[in-house]
C-alpha cells in the first residue's frame, strides 16, 4: 500500500508518533556527527548527514545495556532482569543497509537453543521506517553484499524522499497499522513514477562493486596467507570500524557495584582489542594485530557465511570513511580475488 | 616543479637509497588512498617500490605511532615537525634503540582538514587536486576551488614547529616558523571562558564519546600494555556509559600526555565523533612551558620534566 | 546455589574445590548434564567465569567445581565461605562424545588442573551401569609435584580398582612419593596403549599437549579419534558475544570438546 506525506505535514506526523511511541531518529550532535536517539521534539530530527556514525543496531543492541540488577537481602541475592520494553517504539530514517544489518545480528542473537531476550524484546516492539538512499556515496557497496539503496526487506514502512513530499510504502502488518494515519494521503501516480526514477538512478550510483561472491571459498585457502601480514600493517587497532559497523555484535559482560548491590552490564566490545581473547593466565591466542585483523575479516566473510549463508557486511562504507589510516575493506576483498594475493 | 612534487621525489630518492644500502629494513611513509583527500600509511621494503610513496597536504597521520608495532626493525620514517617531536619524546622514554630510527624530515606546509573541506561543498567530493595554494574539488554537480589555508587543521593553524629540525635528513628548505606564543591558541580560547563555560564545553564534547579509544591508539605516546581504563584490579572506571567515566577518561589521558604531547592532533583526527581534544593537551603543554621551560621533543637530551626528579626541583607549589 | 563444602586441593593453595548444592529442589531435578560440560559461576559484583564440571552426573545432588586462583572472579571464589551463595548458569557446551566411545577402548590423558572434566568423565564411566559402555579404560594423569595432584583420595580409590588402568605420575617427586616420576608424554610412550579401536581424550596445559601429541601420533591415533576440551576466555557462554569464536565455531556452544580433525581445519586461535 502506498501513501504520500507532504513535507509540510512532516512535523505533525512526527509529533503524532512521539505521542504514541518512543520515537528514535537521526539526531545531530555536532557538525557532521549524528546518531540515532530517542527524540522528544520533531525539530531534533536531522536527515542532512547521509548515514549517522552510530548505526541503527544501537536501538536493539545498545552500546551499554543493563541486563540485570541485584540486591542482597539477608543471605540471598534478589535479581531482576531488565529485558522488558514498556512502550512500543518506532525507528525512523534508517537506511536499508542498517536495517539489513539488524537482521544479520538477529541471526546470531535469536537462535534455536538460546535467544537474546534483550534484543528480541526490542526487535518485536519496534516498527522500522526505512529511508531510501537517493544519493548513495562512492563508498557505498550495498549492492555487492546483496542489498541496495532502495532495499525494502525488513522495513515495516519505507519512505522515499521526492523533494516536496515523501512516498510512504506500508509493507508489513505493522506498516499497515498506519493506513489510517491522518497525515498520510493518497499517493499520486506521478509520485510512483518519480520513485522508480530515483530508484534506478540510485542503483546506478552505487558504482562501487566488490567481488563478494565466493569470497568465503577464496578465504578458505588463505587462512595462513602472507596476505594478512600486509592487511594488518597499517592498522593501529583503534576499533572505530567495529564500533561503527552495523553488523558487528561482539560484547563484553561486566558486573558493576559491589557484593550488596549492583548490576550486570553488557557493553560493545571489539575483536580488534588485544584484551579481547586475553586469558587470565596471560596467554593470548591472538597475540598480534595480524591475528586480530584476520579474525575480523574472516568472521565477516568466511566464518559467518559458513553458518548463515550470508556475509556479515552490508556495504555501508562506514569503516572506509572513518578509519584514521584509511584502510579500505574493498581493497582487501578485491585482493582475495586475485589468483595470488598481491601485497599492498 | 611544485614544492610538494619536489618533496615527494626527494622522499622517494632517500627511501630508495636507505633500502638499497640496507640502512633500514623498512620505510614508512604515505601512499595513495582510494578516496580523494585521503592517503594511507605505506610500508616499503623493496627499493624498487618507492614510487608508491607520495607527499601532499593530506599526509595527516603521525607515523611515530608505528614505532611500537615495528620495534624490532630499523625504520625509515617520514616525519613532519610534530611527528619528529614525538619520535624524540619516545627516544627519551627509551622506546627504541639509538640509531634504530632514520627520520626523513619534511618541512610541513600545514595539513588540510579534509572534513572541513567536505563540509564546504554540497555533495560528495569525487575528485580533488592540489595546485600551489589552491585546492580544486569536484563532485556531482559542482566544481570549486578553495584556498587551502582556509581549511587547515586547528593544530596546524598556529604551529610553531613545522620544521623537523632533529631529523636525520630534511627533504626541503626550512619554512618560516611563527613565534612560540602563537601556538597555544586553543588553550587561550579555552582560558577566556569562565569556569562554568569551560565545564559545559568539556561536558558537551565528551558526551559524544563512544569509548572506541581511537584517540589513544592514534597517539604515539599512548603505548602502555595495560591502559588505566582496561585495568580491572584496581578498577579506575567502569566500562559502561556514565558521563563521569567518559570525562575521567579524557581528563586522565590528557594528563598522561603532560610534557609528552607534541600537539600533532592525531587524536582529534582519528575521532569518529569529532570531539575536540587538542585544547586539553595544549593547555597542559602551555603550563609545562611556563613552569619548566620545556617543550616536548625539541631536545634529544633534556629529560621530560614530569618523568624525572632532581633535588633542585622547585617546590613552591607545596604549601 | 549454596556452597556446601570447600576444600583446598593442592599444596600451593591455588586450587580449591567447591561442592555446590541447589537452593531449589526442582532446579536440582532439572539439571541434567554430561561429562565435559561447563557452567558459568557468578559472584555478583565481581563477575562470572566458566568452569568445567568436575562431578559426574551419577553423583546426584551436588555439583563440584575446581577453581584455579588467577583473577578477580576466581579469587572471590577462593574466598567464599561455606554456607554462602553463588550464581550459576548451565549446563553449557557439548560434553564428551560418549556415544562414540561405546564399545571401544578409551585412553584419558590429563595434566595439572585440566583434569577436572576428565574426573567427571572417568567417574561417570566407572559407575555401575555405565562401565560396560566402554571396553578398556586407561588413565594417565600427571602433575608437576605430588602436592599439586587433584582429587588425591579418589585417585587412591581408583588405583585399587581392576576395571581401569590408572597411572599417576609427577614431574618431580618428594620424599613421601612412592608413585611414578616422569613427564606425561614419556609415561604415555611407556604405557603405549593400543590405538586400535580406541579413542583418546587429552586435557592439559599447552606445553603438555605440545609434547604429548607427537606420542599419540606415534601410537597411530588418527585425528578423528583424539578429543580435547578447549579453553578460551568466555563471557556469555551461549554463542552470542563472540569472544570464544574460532572459525565458524563457538567454543562455548559447539565445544568445548572438539576432535583434532575439527581443530585441524580451524585457525590456530587457541
Amino acid at each position: 500500500m502506498k501513501r504520500r506525506l507532504d513535507k509540510k505535514d512532516f512535523r505533525s506526523f512526527l509529533q503524532n508518533l512521539i505521542e504514541t511511541y518512543d520515537l528514535f531518529a537521526p539526531v545531530k550532535l555536532a557538525e557532521g556527527v549524528s546518531v540515532y536517539r530517542k527524540i522528544d521534539q520533531p525539530e531534533e530530527v536531522d536527515l542532512t548527514h547521509p548515514n549517522p556514525q552510530k548505526p541503527a543496531k544501537d536501538l536493539f543492541f545498545p552500546q551499554s545495556e543493563e541486563m540485570l540488577r541485584y540486591e542482597k537481602i539477608g543471605k540471598h541475592s534478589q535479581m531482576a532482569s531488565l529485558d522488558e520494553v514498556k512502550r512500543e517504539r518506532v525507528l525512523f530514517g534508517a537506511r536499508p543497509c542498517d536495517i539489513e544489518a539488524i537482521s544479520i545480528i538477529e541471526k546470531v542473537f535469536v537462535g534455536k537453543e538460546y535467544t537474546d531476550v534483550y534484543f528480541l524484546e526490542k526487535r518485536k516492539k519496534t516498527t522500522i521506517i526505512g529511508l531510501g538512499c537517493n544519493h548513495p556515496l562512492s563508498t557505498c557497496f550495498c549492492s555487492s553484499t546483496g542489498g541496495g539503496p532502495f532495499l525494502r526487506a525488513r522495513s515495516d514502512l519505507f519512505f522515499v524522499d521526492l523533494g516536496e513530499a515523501y512516498l510512504v510504502e506500508l509493507l508489513t502488518e505493522k506498516g499497515l497499522a498506519f493506513q489510517k494515519n491522518p497525515f498520510l494521503k493518497e499517493a499520486d501516480p506521478k509520485d510512483l513514477a518519480l520513485v522508480k526514477e530515483l530508484e534506478e538512478k540510485a542503483f546506478e550510483k552505487v558504482s562501487s562493486s566488490v567481488p563478494i561472491d565466493g569470497i568465503d571459498k577464496r578465504l578458505d585457502l588463505m587462512a595462513e596467507s602472507s596476505f594478512w601480514d600486509r592487511v594488518h600493517e597499517g592498522c593501529i587497532g583503534c576499533r572505530v570500524c567495529t564500533y561503527l559497523c552495523p553488523t558487528c555484535h561482539c560484547f563484553d559482560i561486566v558486573d558493576e557495584g559491589d557484593s550488596q548491590k549492583g548490576q550486570r552490564v553488557r557493553n560493545w566490545d571489539s575483536c580488534l582489542s588485544p584484551l579481547y581473547t586475553l586469558e587470565t593466565s596471560g596467554h593470548n591466542p591472538r597475540t598480534t594485530g595480524r591475528e586480530r585483523t584476520r579474525q575480523r575479516l574472516m568472521h565477516k566473510f568466511n566464518y559467518f557465511p559458513k553458518t548463515f549463508d550470508q556475509v556479515a557486511c552490508v556495504g555501508c562504507g562506514r569503516c572506509i570513511l572513518y578509519c584514521p589510516i584509511h584502510f579500505d575493506i574493498r581493497k582487501a576483498i578485491l585482493w582475495t580475488s586475485s589468483a595470488r594475493p598481491k601485497s599492498f | 616543479m611544485d614544492n610538494s612534487t619536489m618533496i615527494q621525489q626527494k622522499i622517494r630518492d632517500i627511501a630508495k637509497d636507505l633500502l638499497a644500502k640496507k640502512t633500514v629494513d623498512l620505510v614508512i611513509g604515505f601512499g595513495e588512498g582510494t578516496l580523494p583527500l585521503r592517503v594511507t600509511p605505506r610500508f616499503i621494503r623493496n627499493p624498487e617500490k618507492v614510487d608508491r610513496l607520495l607527499w601532499n597536504s593530506f599526509c595527516e597521520n603521525n607515523l611515530a605511532t608505528y614505532l611500537h608495532k615495528f620495534s624490532r626493525f630499523k625504520l625509515g620514517l617520514v616525519v613532519k615537525g610534530c611527528d619528529a617531536r614525538s619520535v624524540i619524546a619516545l627516544s627519551l622514554e627509551k622506546r627504541f634503540q639509538p640509531g634504530q630510527i632514520f627520520m626523513i624530515g619534511v618541512p610541513c606546509q600545514k595539513m588540510v582538514d579534509r572534513k572541513k573541506v567536505s563540509r564546504a561543498v554540497k555533495g560528495e567530493i569525487l575528485q580533488a587536486r592540489e595546485e600551489g595554494d589552491l585546492l580544486y574539488v569536484k563532485g556531482d554537480g559542482f566544481e570549486v576551488s578553495l584556498k587551502r589555508n582556509d581549511f587547515l587543521y586547528s593544530s596546524c593553524q598556529a604551529c610553531t614547529h613545522r620544521n623537523p629540525t632533529r631529523a636525520d635528513v630534511m627533504v626541503g628548505d626550512p619554512v618560516e616558523e611563527l613565534p612560540l606564543k602563537e601556538t597555544y591558541h586553543e588553550a587561550k580560547e579555552f582560558e577566556k571562558m569562565s569556569s562554568e563555560e569551560r565545564w559545559k564545553f568539556f561536558e558537551k564534547e565528551t558526551s559524544r564519546c563512544i569509548r572506541c579509544y581511537a584517540c589513544r591508539e592514534a597517539c604515539p605516546m599512548c603505548y602502555c600494555s595495560e591502559c588505566f581504563v582496561d585495568s580491572s584490579n584496581p578498577k579506575w572506571i567502569e566500562k559502561s556509559f556514565s558521563p563521569s567515566d567518559l570525562q575521567f577518561y579524557h581528563m586522565v589521558r590528557a594528563y598522561h600526555q603532560t610534557g609528552r604531547c607534541s600537539g600533532c592532533g592525531a587524536c582529534e583526527r582519528a575521532c569518529p565523533m569529532e570531539i575536540r581534544l587538542a585544547y586539553l593537551t595544549q593547555k597542559l603543554s602551555q603550563d609545562v612551558k611556563e613552569l619548566f621551560e620545556f617543550e616536548t621533543g625539541m631536545d634529544s637530551e633534556a629529560p621530560p620534566p614530569l618523568s624525572t626528579f632532581e633535588i633542585a626541583d622547585k617546590q613552591d607549589f607545596i604549601k | 546455589m549454596v556452597v556446601q563444602k570447600a576444600t583446598v586441593e593442592t599444596s600451593d593453595r591455588m586450587l580449591r574445590t567447591l561442592e555446590l548444592s541447589f537452593l531449589k529442589e526442582e532446579d536440582a531435578k532439572n539439571f541434567r548434564f554430561v561429562p565435559g560440560q561447563f557452567c558459568e559461576l557468578s559472584i555478583l559484583g565481581k563477575g562470572e567465569a566458566p568452569f568445567g564440571i568436575a562431578s559426574s552426573p551419577t553423583e546426584n545432588g551436588s555439583l563440584r567445581f575446581t577453581i584455579n586462583k588467577a583473577g578477580l572472579v576466581t579469587t572471590a571464589l577462593h574466598h567464599i565461605e561455606e554456607g554462602l551463595e553463588i550464581g550459576i548458569r548451565g549446563p553449557l557446551g557439548n560434553g564428551y562424545p560418549i556415544e562414540l566411545f561405546k564399545g571401544k577402548n578409551l585412553l584419558v590423558i590429563g595434566g595439572g588442573f585440566a583434569f577436572t572434566t576428565l574426573r567427571s568423565l572417568v567417574a561417570y564411566l566407572l559407575h555401575p551401569g555405565n562401565r560396560e559402555k566402554v571396553k578398556g579404560i586407561t588413565v594417565i594423569y600427571g602433575a608437576r609435584t605430588p602436592g599439586l595432584l587433584l582429587y588425591k583420595d579418589e585417585l587412591a580409590a581408583w588405583q585399587e580398582r581392576s576395571d581401569l588402568k590408572l597411572v599417576v605420575t609427577v614431574d618431580w617427586g618428594d620424599k613421601d612419593w612412592k608413585g611414578k616420576v616422569g613427564l606425561v608424554p614419556n609415561v604415555l610412550e611407556e604405557v603405549a596403549p593400543s590405538s586400535e579401536d580406541a579413542y583418546a581424550v587429552i586435557c592439559g596445559p599447552p606445553i603438555m599437549i605440545k609434547f604429548t601429541f607427537p606420542k599419540l601420533m606415534a601410537l597411530r591415533f588418527p585425528y578423528e579419534r583424539i578429543f580435547t576440551s578447549l579453553e578460551r576466555r568466555m563471557k556469555c557462554g551461549i554463542g552470542k558475544c563472540g569472544r570464544c569464536n574460532i572459525g565458524h565455531f563457538y567454543v562455548c556452544k559447539d565445544g568445548p570438546v572438539f576432535s583434532y580433525a575439527q581443530l585441524e581445519k580451524l585457525p590456530k586461535d587457541y
